[in-house]
């Protein structure tokens, strides 16, 4: 697996905080709509992060920052990286490609039904090969599947698969991560005691400020 | 040249498939020869919505329990699940 959980916890955790801590310093007080968008973006920058380079994580981080109204906490979390980034990723032509690519897909698709239907009105039954059908059903799916995951649209064939195992691996360990720590808040909810003693919360971050 | 390229890349292909057939819930159930690639792709796809899905809920209830909290105790709350975990 390209992806060692233990390395991926500590920095989902660190960007989480990070996120967090720059949408909440943004914006004070908020609803709980915003605060849900807020964690929501946090985590998925977080994700994004902790893999590190790959088109998925650059696709997602792109969508993300597209949005007028996660620009701000994208710039407090990347600083300087932000600006090159946006840069990078708003390229036209990579989107005058999938413009291209699927005018394509669509002229091909009208003539097969036209074929269809031209052979269903003869009367006689459609003789349609069982492999058509199946790789038909197949670049179905798939399309779905790429629309599903960030950045699939540019990608076919074995380079799509990796991504998508690499992609399902992140979200599971984005799932696991949030879990615990929801069970982690909600223990502390529940009872209002420290249990961390001070000396490894020290060592956790220099951009943690605790006032006592 | 290009029939040995395919081959390695078929290789890979089948690789790829079997780990995400040992990763996606549900289809681990039939025998590993019966699940056809459509089958899995659909499995994936709805795996996907399903992992995003809890994502968002998982937003929400967090965003529930955080509401009334402050930065400090927020903080603490993720290093002890980084500390637990």
């Amino acid at each position: 697996m390209h992806v060692t959980k233990e390395f991926k916890k500590k920095t989902f955790l660190k960007q989480f905080l990070l996120g967090l801590h720059v949408s909440n310093s943004i914006s004070n007080p908020i609803s709980i709509e915003q605060r849900k968008n807020s964690i929501k973006l946090s985590a998925d920058l977080a994700m994004a992060f902790a893999r590190g380079r790959t088109h998925w994580t650059h696709a997602l981080i792109t969508k993300l920052g597209q949005k007028e109204e996660n620009k701000s906490t994208l710039k407090g979390i990347l600083g300087r990286r932000y600006q090159i980034l946006m840069a990078r990723y708003s390229c036209p032509l990579l989107y005058q490609k999938v413009q291209r690519r699927k005018k394509g897909v669509r002229s091909y698709r009208f003539s097969y039904n036209a074929q269809k239907r031209r052979s269903a009105l003869k009367g006689s039954c459609v003789r349609v090969s069982p492999s058509v059908v199946a790789r038909n059903l197949e670049n179905r799916r798939s399309k779905v599947l790429k629309r599903l995951v960030p950045g699939g649209e540019l990608l076919k064939g074995s380079s799509l698969l990796s991504e998508v195992l690499d992609y399902v691996i992140s979200l599971k360990a984005q799932v696991d991560m949030m879990k615990s720590l929801w069970r982690a808040t909600q223990v502390s909810s529940s009872s209002n005691v420290e249990l961390i003693p001070k000396c490894s919360i020290a060592k956790e971050g220099s951009f943690l400020h605790y006032s006592k | 040249m290009s029939s040995r390229r395919s081959r390695i890349s078929e290789e890979e292909i089948n690789e790829l498939i079997s780990k995400l057939q040992s990763l996606v819930p549900e289809s681990r159930r039939r025998g590993s020869n019966r699940a056809s690639a459509t089958k899995l792709l659909k499995e994936t796809c709805n795996y996907i919505k399903s992992l995003q899905q809890e994502v968002d809920d998982l937003s929400d209830r967090l965003s529930d329990l955080m509401a009334g909290m402050d930065n400090n105790s927020a903080q603490a709350d993720i290093i002890r699940s980084l500390l637990s975990s």
